[in-house]
């Protein structure tokens, strides 16, 4: 028997897997010392690109072809990103804010030039939920945790294998250090330009396979400016996670059960709540928890710096 | 014989923008040596070493390691690989790290702290320098830190130890014991080198086998130390003329202080058993008890790190205590030591710096004309050399901005001046004229209250001492050596 308890948690739990993905991504690329506001923008470029290769390939192998695609498009649009902010070091927060907007303009415009101003007649392949036997017949958590699409069951190897990569080993500590001291990881033989591009790239390839998830794991199909703010979701996520893999997980949890919570009120009959309450509630939560000016004391010491090394 | 070079640097030329920083400089140090790189702030020394641990690149010229040229591109893993450590002035350790991962720092593949563990407790065995491997570094005090420099310097097997004043942040006595340590290097290992990047004639004679010297970017001597005297060194260091400013403070610190003669003088500042704890709530100052009288320098001497600056900015009134009772006068002039970042709007004008102080207790119109007159007025007064009142701060000198900082504190004769590090990075002769100024505030009635990292300078103004370690304070006589060990708490 389904209870709308389940619902909830199988709803947060699906919410939540494309916010884990762009946090953690995000907070690669913010322990090597840059935030990336332009996260929201290889996020929809990521999921434009899985509804494009998806719809072409299709079939089953269409899936594999969109998140590809996806995780490609976050690499490309990050690219640009860190060409301005780490090889040319210009401002993190304005070369976000520009690479965001152009990205859901541009992205906008593909998809007229593609499908025609209709958008009618996207038929892509998706990917669909894998119950796990036995495991997914547990009670309260069985269905949230066990009966997702593989996507979700990957969050489950890569957070704590990024969790032992930050503490042990030496390109996570290079990663750190770099965050941290540019010129201490300099002076320790380390290239930081080289490692904060790199952590940026991989925080991009992250966000485009959340666009990708957006469309294969949840519409379905693509809308114009469907990231909705997720990007902005996700860096809010990286400061309540403190910054590390595993608090990034369950704080992405928190704001999926945000999201979720209409899904719950609705089916217990709420209705006089209006449902746009509970639209905004992720958003809400979002500014408390920036506001929190006491977690910045977790930030990388050097996240945001412009001047990258004193030498 | 003559012993073949550790590290040879030929020819070395070096441009930053407009400023010639190195020009045709040759360094030649032996294996099995110390050798002592000697010079002013801004001589070039740090600049010549940052080049032969590849984190700068030279214009022209060749660096050999061990005999190995090193081909540019010439990096730090490069210079780290050829067998050369470097422990900066200012440490490059990333202090929310521990001990081991920055030792670790810089490696490839797997990283195993039981493995870094046991090779910490090994150096630390072999070596003496003791260090707890699962400490953070933010949490160390400052000599452990220096430590850790080496000792990572070490577990990458480097054979040339480049150190860039490393007594400047140590007790006369934790300095004492590096220096003995760093003969000890080079005499258990004659294929080693270390290179000692040093302003202190008194350190390289005494430690050095061979010193160079260098002025303003261009080396001037260089040969084995015993062919030196002080007073050649000082001539060498500063060039013809300036010798006597230079000998005078280092060698021999004036002792001109005021005695207890100076009569009829009240308590200006008066601090019973105060606490203080710094902005991240951490107790920094504890039961301090003390007074500055006016017409007197009282100096604080200290190991970085030890409360002084919470100490500072309490006495200031910028930290409120946490208990005991402090008086003090509500208009206390205050001097914080980085000066580019606290005291001056480096792009602003001297007239609007000017305009900043007391800015909080104005309203209304701003009286620009009145300012810039007084701006005026107060360049000529106090010899601050600058072109008018209307240029930007970032203009002058290091030396003509500390002038310029000192005039304005100074200007409505406050009655009391808290100074910190006030000669930091400043040459000699202005090092010279900002301690005649602070005497000049002394004489006039003010009461001062110093605190410099160089236990020497601490010294040659005081007239009276206070040490402080770990946050506790105590007055003791002006005498090097009970002062010095005084900062490290010993009795």
């Amino acid at each position: 028997m389904i209870t709308p308890v389940d619902d909830f948690l199988a709803a947060a739990v699906r919410t939540a897997t494309p916010l884990a993905l762009a946090a953690l991504g995000e907070c690669i690329t913010e322990r090597g010392g840059v935030i990336n506001i332009g996260l929201e923008g290889a996020i929809i470029c990521g999921a434009l690109a899985a509804t494009i290769a998806a719809g072409t390939v299709g079939g089953p192998l269409g899936v594999t072809a969109g998140f590809t695609a996806g995780a490609l498009a976050g690499v490309v649009v990050t690219l640009l990103f860190a060409l301005f902010t780490v090889y040319l070091r210009a401002d993190q927060i304005i070369t976000g804010t520009a690479i965001t907007l152009l990205s859901l303009g541009f992205t906008g415009l593909v998809y007229k030039t593609v499908y025609g101003t209709t958008g009618v007649g996207l038929t892509i392949p998706t990917i669909g939920d894998v119950p796990i036997p036995g495991l997914s017949q547990l009670p309260l958590v069985g269905r949230a945790l066990f009966a997702q699409p593989v996507i979700t069951y990957a969050l489950y190897a890569i957070v704590p294998f990024l969790a032992w990569w930050f503490v042990r080993t030496h390109a996570g500590l290079a990663l750190r250090a770099t965050g941290e001291s540019p010129d201490a990881a300099l002076a320790a033989g380390i290239q930081p330009r080289t490692v904060q591009a790199l952590a940026v790239l991989a925080g991009g390839a992250f966000a485009g396979v959340a666009g990708a998830t957006l469309v294969l794991a949840q519409s379905g199909t693509f809308v114009e400016g469907m990231s909705a703010g997720k990007g902005f979701i996700a860096i809010a996520i990286v400061v309540l996670g403190r910054w590390t893999p595993l608090g990034v997980a369950g704080a992405a949890l928190l704001f999926g059960g945000a999201s979720a919570l209409q899904y719950l009120f609705q089916s217990l009959g709420w209705r006089e709540v209006p449902y746009q309450l509970f639209l905004a509630l992720p958003y809400v939560l979002t500014l408390l928890v920036l506001a929190r000016a006491s977690a910045r004391s977790q930030a990388p010491a050097a996240l945001a710096r412009r001047q990258l090394t004193v030498g | 014989m003559t012993a073949s070079l550790a590290l040879s640097l030929r020819g070395i030329h070096k441009q930053f923008g407009a400023v010639r920083a190195l020009h045709d400089v040759t360094l030649a140090v032996r294996a099995g040596t110390v050798h002592a790189l000697l010079g002013e702030n801004g001589a070039g020394k740090s600049t010549l070493m940052r080049i032969a641990f590849g984190l700068v690149r030279a214009d022209r010229g060749t660096v050999d390691v061990l005999g190995t040229t090193c081909a540019p591109p010439f990096t730090p893993s490069m210079a780290i690989a050829a067998g050369v450590g470097m422990v900066h002035q200012h440490f490059s350790l990333v202090s929310a790290m521990t001990v081991s991962e920055n030792i670790a720092l810089g490696s490839q593949g797997r990283y195993d702290p039981a493995t870094v563990h046991a090779q910490v407790r090994r150096i630390g065995e072999r070596t003496g320098l003791v260090l707890d491997p699962n400490a953070r570094v933010s949490e160390l005090p400052v000599s452990a830190q220096q430590r850790c420099e080496i000792v990572k310097a070490l577990a990458r097997d480097a054979r040339i130890l480049i150190l860039d004043e490393p007594t400047a942040v140590l007790a006369p006595d934790e300095a004492q014991a590096l220096l003995a340590w760093l003969r000890t290097f080079v005499a258990e290992h004659p294929s080693h080198a270390v290179v000692l990047i040093t302003h202190k004639l008194r350190d390289a004679l005494a430690m050095a086998d061979d010193i160079t010297v260098l002025r303003r970017g261009e080396r001037v001597a260089a040969g084995v130390a015993h062919t030196f005297t002080e007073a050649s060194l000082a001539d060498a260091m500063l060039g013809p003329g300036e010798r006597t400013h230079a000998v005078q403070q280092e060698v021999m610190p004036r002792v001109d202080a005021h005695t207890d003669s100076v009569g009829a003088h009240h308590n200006v500042i008066t601090a019973d058993a105060i606490d203080v704890r710094d902005p991240r709530n951490v107790l920094r100052v504890r039961g301090a008890s003390f007074t500055v009288r006016a017409g007197e320098i009282v100096g604080v001497a200290a190991v970085e790190g030890s409360g002084q600056h919470e100490l500072l900015r309490a006495v200031a009134g910028m930290l409120s205590i946490a208990n005991g009772r402090l008086s003090a006068p509500s208009d206390i002039a205050f001097v914080p030591e980085d000066r580019h970042r606290d005291a001056l709007l480096l792009d602003a004008s001297l007239t609007e710096n000017l305009a900043l102080r007391d800015a909080g207790t104005r309203s209304g119109r701003m009286e620009w004309r009145t300012l810039a007159t007084r701006t005026a007025a107060l360049l000529t007064k106090r010899d601050v050399r600058a072109r008018d009142a209307q240029v930007n701060a970032r203009t002058l000198s290091g030396g003509n901005q500390q002038k310029f900082i000192l005039a304005r504190a100074l200007d409505d004769a406050p009655p009391a001046l808290i100074v910190e590090n006030p000669t930091r990075g400043l040459d000699f002769r202005a090092t010279a004229d900002v301690h005649d100024a602070l005497r000049d505030a002394r004489d006039a009635g003010i009461a001062v209250l110093l605190y410099s990292s160089d236990l020497d300078e601490v010294l040659a103004l005081a007239d009276r001492v206070l040490a402080l370690h770990n946050g506790v304070v105590h007055e003791v006589p002006r005498d090097r050596a009970i002062v010095g060990r005084a900062m490290l708490g010993a009795a």
